[in-house]
């Protein structure tokens, strides 16, 4: 089983995300996304507010490279996910994005380090950095219980090891997909916290999609998505 | 980490299911294995037993019924050779080996045969393994009797030990008849004087006795019936009481273990003689394992067949965990497995299931063998050496990791295929 990582395509110039005339659609008469530009530079945190069933989460899983637009370009660190094709696109994402979701889609029956490790597996990280790397990432996150399997840990611990696994390759871009849905407004906080610093000491670029209100006051640039009948467009800052 | 340890985790997450199929095809395996072991087993244990001799004659209807009753002890022999014909086969060549037999009493169930001395000093129980003696030796004058091991085993009977026997194969305690047609030769006690070493041949399950006794023995029978009561002794006996129901002969031969190139002419001029029936022991082995070779492949299609059906179950409980696999699928996709790299994982976890069922039937397969072989020794006398052939295990081994394989070609093609997006999100 391959598990080359390397890729001659790969560019590491430019900024974390590049969004142009990004336009995608469900089916033919479904859900309809379009976004005319959207660019987050090197190391920027971003919050993208919208209710629920706007296109947000779409649009994460546009920019990972989970599906394909119409039309329109997704470029991360520079290179055009969507111009990769297969195994190089999978590896591209593996390397280059990290992902945090509301349930963190943690493997279970694995403990926390082996979540990371897990990560670590995929990319082309050398092995031998692989558990210096994981155990320093998860003790920075407060994590201590290394080997309890992540089914047996608290929310709030969950939550920061899948933090410690979207940051184990030192990706450009962190995707956060309603991080703070499950959690009450105090730890909801605190997560975010978590997820900023802990971006912010790796230099990996955030953008965090939400429909809570509430994490507004925690970035300093916010876009609102809005839905108009079937389309979904990017309106600017939010207040 | 590594990919191996990813799918070992995800057995393990499955721990009921994954023990279940594992156990089945431990279980399909080990039957096939076991099959293919016997069939070759078996054969060996019957050619064990049937030790040097050349040939058997005898009055049974075929050479192979002759072989079970004269040298497995299946069945008493009916009809008897006449003291004369028995003179006449001697003459007829320059046998290395004449050894007569009469088979027909009992003790307790334990076939009683009636032979010379040839028995023990010449004939051999296993080819190359002359008898052995546990304790005592060889019946030297009339009324002794030597006890194969089994019978030791299960009798208690020791050194010295006094018994009487029964005319026919009746189950009988000693001194009562039991069985319809038996009757219990209660005038004459016999002593035991020898016990033989296990020899895993149906010679463990028989004792041993001269003829003389015998047919002193049926003499008496004779007197009884004509209203002459007597004690019959060797003096009393007439031709045709001095009769046997078979011949161990072995001609001359320089390499004990092959047969000599004497032999086909001899047996084809002595079957000749209508009157008498021929067989050549090896031979009649390999004639009933041929006969009862469409079997044998019934049994082995039978294994695979289940073995098959293992295979089946290693993809329904693939199939079944498949909603609680995407899942897992879609979260290693994000994290930069490639679809293949997927395909590859759910692959090598059904082989995984394969190889681990395999390996435990090639232990399973051991240990029942042994215990069979336990068993056989024990209520057949029979000695079944429990071989595990590797060409047979490897061959196994490969089939059955590869059945798995194959299984788990569907479950990895549908996580191949698994949309990644839908499986992300927030369960409920």
């Amino acid at each position: 089983m391959s598990t080359s990582t390397s890729d001659s395509t790969a560019n590491t110039t430019g900024p974390a995300l590049e969004i142009a005339r990004l336009h995608f659609r469900y089916g033919e008469r479904g859900f309809e996304l379009q976004l005319p530009s959207l660019t987050l530079a090197r190391g920027e945190e971003m919050l993208l507010v919208g209710r629920s069933g706007c296109g947000k989460s779409t649009l994460l899983q546009l920019i990972a490279g989970l599906v394909d637009p119409m039309s329109g370009t997704v470029k991360v660190g520079g290179n055009d996910i969507h111009a990769l094709k297969g195994a190089a696109r999978d590896r591209f994402r593996g390397r280059s994005i990290g992902m945090v979701f509301q349930t963190f889609n943690l493997l279970h029956g694995f403990s926390a380090m082996e979540n990371i490790l897990v990560a670590l597996l995929m990319s082309d990280v050398p092995k031998a950095e692989w558990t210096a790397r994981a155990e320093g990432l998860l003790r920075s996150l407060g994590i201590e219980r290394l080997d309890a399997r992540v089914e047996e840990m608290s929310v709030g611990q969950q939550q920061r090891v899948a933090v410690a696994r979207a940051l184990a390759c030192s990706p450009t871009l962190v995707l956060a997909d309603e991080p703070t849905a499950s959690l009450d407004p105090e730890n909801a906080a605190n997560a975010v916290r978590v997820l900023r610093d802990a971006c912010r000491e790796q230099g990996a670029a955030l953008l965090v999609v939400s429909h809570d209100p509430s994490l507004e006051a925690h970035f300093a640039r916010r876009e609102r998505l809005e839905a108009a009948s079937t389309a979904t467009a990017l309106t600017g800052g939010a207040a | 980490m590594s990919d191996l340890t990813i799918v070992l985790r995800s057995l393990l997450a499955r721990r009921f299911s994954t023990t279940v199929v594992v156990l089945l095809v431990a279980i399909s395996a080990g039957l096939l294995l076991a099959i293919l072991s016997l069939r070759t087993a078996g054969e060996r244990a019957f050619l064990r037993g049937t030790g040097n001799a050349h040939l058997l004659v005898s009055k049974d209807g075929s050479p192979l019924v002759s072989v079970l009753n004269g040298l497995f002890y299946a069945n008493p022999p009916k009809a008897p050779i006449a003291y004369a014909e028995l003179a006449q086969i001697r003459a007829s060549f320059p046998w290395a080996m004449f050894v007569p037999t009469a088979v027909g009493d009992s003790y307790r169930s334990f076939p009683v045969v009636a032979t010379t001395g040839e028995f023990f000093s010449k004939f051999e129980p296993v080819l190359g393994e002359p008898w052995r003696f546990t304790e005592g030796r060889a019946f030297e004058r009339n009324f002794e009797v030597v006890i194969g091991s089994s019978v030791a085993r299960e009798t208690g009977l020791r050194m010295g030990a006094e018994l009487v026997l029964t005319h026919g194969s009746g189950k009988s305690r000693e001194g009562t008849a039991e069985a319809e047609h038996a009757h219990v030769h209660e005038e004459y006690k016999y002593t035991v004087v020898g016990i033989l070493a296990p020899t895993g041949s149906p010679h463990d399950r028989a004792l041993f006795t001269d003829l003389e006794s015998t047919w002193i023995l049926h003499a008496h029978d004779r007197f009884e019936r004509e209203g002459k009561h007597k004690t019959v002794t060797a003096a009393d006996l007439v031709e045709d009481d001095r009769v046997v129901t078979g011949v161990l002969l072995r001609l001359p031969s320089r390499d004990p273990a092959s047969a000599p190139p004497a032999l086909v002419s001899q047996y084809d001029k002595m079957r000749r003689d209508g009157s008498i029936t021929v067989a050549i022991p090896s031979n009649e082995v390999q004639r009933l394992f041929a006969i009862v070779k469409s079997v044998d492949v019934l049994f082995l299609a039978m294994a695979a067949a289940t073995l098959v059906s293992s295979a089946f179950a290693i993809l329904l409980s693939m199939i079944n965990s498949m909603s609680e696999r995407r899942r897992q699928v879609a979260i290693l996709r994000v994290l930069g497995a490639s679809r293949a790299r997927i395909f590859w994982l759910v692959l090598t976890e059904s082989t995984v299931v394969g190889l681990v069922g395999a390996a435990l039937g090639v232990a399973v397969c051991a240990v029942g063998l042994f215990a069979a072989t336990q068993w056989l020794i024990g209520a057949h006398g029979i000695v079944i050496a429990p071989e595990l052939d590797p060409r047979s295990v490897v061959l196994v081994a490969m089939g059955t990791t590869l059945l798995a394989a194959i299984a788990g070609i569907v479950p990895s093609v549908l996580a191949y295929r698994t949309p990644v997006a839908r499986n992300l999100r927030p369960i409920g």
